[in-house]
């Protein structure tokens, strides 16, 4: 195993973390909730720079648990990058190089082979002030792995940048984390970040993981409503609301599904093509729609009830019908 | 927010390296500072026999010279702080408010007085204003006059003259640097409800500059309440004796130490009283920034009419002629010599071939100059470096305390800036009365006291700058194999660099120019750069002291610009 949390518990005046988590050597897992949940509360404790109350961290079978910070071993790029502002960028590369009984050459090799590895070659020399948001963002992780930590930790490290330059480092930062092969946790706020960069998602809940599994089990198959509404948009409806038999209920009583998974019918002439066991809903009317771009969102009302939809065109008609699979419907 | 500071502090906290740091630190700082008042009280307050008595206290208190003392204090200082704010009052506003081509000038000239020797301040009014003096003499030249018609040397107009040139700039700074944070947003909201210009000020602006104006005041009369060399040879006489003066001529002149510590006791009293004044009126800035914060600051306007060009411009010329007029009569006294037969003035070196010894000299004075250059170098590179040492792990402990304070904490802090330099000087003179030191005892003690007065003006510049730093940074270094000590020496210390540099500068000025400590402490034998410009003042060998004041002004000018060069490199 490559992280094993177990049992640690920390208090607060109004707020109790309890963290229990093993993580395979190699893996990167993000960790996902709401603001105040405990995430970076997490990274804090794992790290040591927040005492832990009870239970024990064990990185790579060695127990971690009161060991001092600078002694674990693991690194972390931080939410403001923390580049410090008197060095330059290969002064910040080679500061955890500074503490090993390393060569001035081979640390000199070291930090150049790191800035490569994040496209910052010939950076060296720069100062920190006069680096973009996204350069400093790559110096930041440059300097965390240069160390070879055995786990790395990344504290909501995209949340400073414009969309696009997210959307591209986050893939830098898998396509890094693949070539280093070093343990990473990565905390964010944003659903579709954690599901396409993780091998697996930890979501957290008030200081209590409530879920971790595979990106497509969280999205498709949520533990609890929370999770469901908390990972994307989808239609919360009583079970009450369609015909009895055509779900197994399970003695469940609300249906959840995503506005993906519901086919329109703009032409109430042709029925739906579907093989696979549907539930469909008649008379419903589109109360509004928003162009995404790729798609339309469409609102719908159906018995006073809001249904969401995706829809590769405009519906012709304000009267349609839908139609979600059986399959695609979550019991809660 | 919340989770990331308790992070940041908990690893600093937990770590015994600043307890280690700062233990000696503020046990040595206070010892330096606890000491010398425990003598002064002990003087006070113990009889002949050896037992505690009230009787001097009672007896100092009853008297009506003692009362007609302290009323002159608060009299002088009073309408020293009046005249201060008044006159940076107008500059206050111009500068807030307006773009034009002498800002910077009048900015770069109001910080020459704050770090000005006081011995060159009297020195500079002896000569610019004195009844020869260079204003005198040019007026006596203009409308062909007998004698000069400025007298105001030794008056009451001289102190008050002084202490307003000395501390118009504290008033100046603070006021306009509040002044052109003031978001502009509120008065146009008063604009649009209908409020004039002239009610707009009155009652938008006005109100919220009440607490800078009335922060800059009280310190301000802190500093003319203590004030000491410019009332001792300015005011010129028993007529104008305030507190600190009436201590150092009774521990000094008429030998009665037990009266000067009683003296001290009443004046730590009432300064305290005036650092607690001045506290809570930094609090009301404090609480006024918060507000401002939030919004957009105001914008500066160029000067359209013609009479705003000349309120500027007569005003730049004033500050100008107010601040640079004694130092250029200095340095210009410096280079001239008139002979009583012929009244003519020549120019000539022969002032600073006496004073580096190259021109043999009948004054002992003006002989022992070169030594007092070189000793006050080193008491101030000594000062210096002690004082930044211990006041930078004073600083590291004090940016790791969560709580900032209550109000007696902040007035424990603020402890040295209401014992005076001259109490400060009586405290180590009695310590040096008891302890028959030799010649390098007595330089070290005049270190020492040094290091207190100097002390709190360094902790003032470097605490905020260290407090600045984001615990991020230090969290950042451990995770990076960095240990406390070691991130303490790699991360934290560069970071402050600048703030240390500028205030090892203040540190070395403030030594440098320092009399009155001195005066009050050394005894003949010691002589350092102002106290031998005191004593040409007072065998009225100006010339002579224009000419050592002119290298300490050059001294202080050196330092400022290689710190100006060190903290531009660092950048």
């Amino acid at each position: 195993m490559g992280l094993v949390c177990s049992q640690i518990e920390v208090n607060y005046p109004e707020f109790k973390l309890s963290l229990d988590l093993k993580v395979a050597k190699g893996e990167l897992v993000s960790i996902i909730g709401p603001s105040g949940c405990g995430k970076s509360t997490s990274l804090q404790l794992i790290t040591g720079l927040i005492p832990t109350e009870s239970g024990s961290i064990i990185l790579n079978d060695k127990d971690i648990t009161t060991t001092a910070v600078w002694e674990r071993n693991i690194a972390m790029v931080f939410q403001d990058y923390a580049l410090f502002p008197h060095l330059n960028v290969h002064q910040n590369v080679a500061y955890s190089l500074r503490f090993k009984k390393i060569k001035r050459k081979e640390i000199i090799e070291r930090v150049n082979q790191m800035l490569s590895l994040v496209g910052l070659t010939g950076y060296g020399k720069r100062k920190i002030n006069s680096l973009s948001g996204g350069e400093r963002q790559r110096v930041a992780l440059a300097r965390a792995i240069a160390s070879e930590p055995q786990l790395l930790l990344l504290d909501e490290p995209l949340s400073a940048l414009d969309a696009r330059m997210r959307k591209h480092l986050r893939q830098e930062i898998k396509n890094i984390h693949q070539a280093t092969g070093i343990t990473t946790l990565y905390v964010t706020h944003d659903q579709e970040e954690a599901l396409t960069i993780s091998d697996r998602v930890v979501v957290m809940q008030e200081g209590k993981i409530v879920q971790f599994d595979y990106p497509e089990v969280i999205y498709n198959k949520p533990a609890s409503l929370f999770v469901a509404q908390f990972m994307g948009d989808g239609t919360l409806l009583p079970s009450s609301i369609i015909e009895e038999g055509q779900i197994e209920l399970e003695e469940k009583d609300q249906l959840f599904f995503r506005p993906e998974k519901v086919v329109v019918q703009d032409d109430l002439t042709l029925p739906f093509a579907d093989f696979k066991k549907s539930v469909v809903f008649e008379e419903v009317f589109v109360d509004s729609y928003q162009y995404t771009g790729d798609s339309y969102l469409i609102k719908c009302k159906y018995k006073n009830h809001t249904i969401l939809a995706r829809c590769p065109y405009k519906p012709k008609s304000e009267k349609v019908s839908l139609s979600v699979r059986v399959e695609d419907i979550i019991l809660f | 927010m919340r989770t990331t500071r308790k992070g940041g502090s908990y690893v600093l906290e937990s770590s015994p390296f600043f307890k280690i740091l700062s233990t000696p630190a503020i046990a040595i700082l206070l010892l330096l500072l606890v000491v010398p008042l425990i003598i002064i009280l002990s003087k006070a307050f113990i009889g002949s026999e050896g037992s505690l008595t009230l009787s001097r206290v009672i007896t100092l208190l009853k008297s009506e010279y003692t009362w007609r003392v302290v009323r002159f204090t608060f009299l002088q200082a009073f309408i020293s702080t009046v005249v201060s704010v008044l006159i940076a009052l107008p500059g206050a506003y111009i500068i807030a408010n307006y773009r034009f081509k002498g800002k910077r000038l009048i900015k770069a000239i109001s910080v020459i007085p704050f770090v000005l020797p006081s011995i060159l301040v009297v020195l500079g009014f002896v000569i610019f204003y004195g009844n020869s003096g260079l204003i005198n003499q040019l007026l006596m030249k203009l409308f062909n006059l007998e004698e000069g018609p400025i007298k105001i040397l030794y008056t009451f107009g001289a102190v008050i003259l002084a202490h307003a040139f000395y501390n118009f700039p504290i008033a100046l700074g603070l006021i306009s640097s509040f002044w052109e944070q003031l978001p502009i947003s509120y008065n146009h909201a008063a604009m649009t409800l209908g409020a004039k210009k002239g009610s707009v000020f009155r009652t938008v602006t006005l109100p919220r500059l009440i607490p800078p104006i009335l922060s800059a005041a009280t310190l301000i009369f802190l500093f003319c309440f203590s004030s000491f060399v410019i009332l001792l040879v300015l005011g010129g006489g028993p007529k104008f004796t305030t507190m600190e003066v009436e201590i150092y001529r009774r521990a000094r002149m008429s030998l009665d130490l037990e009266g000067a510590a009683t003296f001290s006791l009443i004046s730590i009293f009432l300064t305290l009283i005036i650092v607690a004044i001045y506290i809570w009126t930094q609090r009301l800035v404090a609480h006024q920034e918060e507000i401002e914060l939030l919004n957009e600051k105001n914008l500066e306007k160029s000067l359209k009419t013609i009479w705003g060009k000349i309120g500027v411009a007569l005003y730049t010329l004033f500050a100008a002629f107010f601040v640079l007029g004694p130092l250029g009569a200095i340095i210009y006294n410096s280079f001239t010599y008139t002979p009583s037969r012929s009244g003519q003035t020549v120019f000539t070196l022969r002032w600073y071939k006496q004073l580096f010894n190259i021109e043999s000299t009948s004054s002992s004075m003006m002989g022992v100059a070169l030594s007092a250059i070189i000793l006050s170098l080193i008491i101030a590179s000594v000062t210096t470096i002690v004082s930044l040492i211990f006041t930078t792990m004073l600083s590291a402990k004090l940016r790791n305390d969560k709580i900032k304070g209550s109000l007696a904490t902040e007035l424990f802090a603020m402890l040295p800036m209401a014992v005076s330099s001259v109490i400060i000087g009586l405290g180590y003179y009695l310590i040096a009365s008891r302890l028959q030191l030799g010649n390098i005892g007595s330089r070290i003690l005049v270190i020492l006291a040094h290091v207190v007065i100097v002390s709190p003006f360094i902790l003032r510049s470097i605490l905020p700058e260290y407090r600045k730093v984001s615990f991020t940074y230090s969290q950042a270094s451990f995770t990076l194999g960095a240990n406390v000590a070691r991130t303490f020496w790699l991360v934290e210390l560069p970071l402050l660099r600048s703030a240390l540099i500028t205030g090892g500068a203040f540190a070395f000025a403030i030594s440098l120019g320092e009399i009155n400590a001195t005066l009050v402490l050394a005894d003949s034998s010691l002589v350092t750069i102002p106290i031998v410009m005191y004593r040409l003042i007072g065998s009225y060998n100006f010339a002579g002291a224009a000419a050592l004041g002119s290298v300490l002004i050059v001294l202080c000018a050196i330092i400022f610009f290689l710190t100006e060069l060190a903290k531009k490199r660092s950048n």
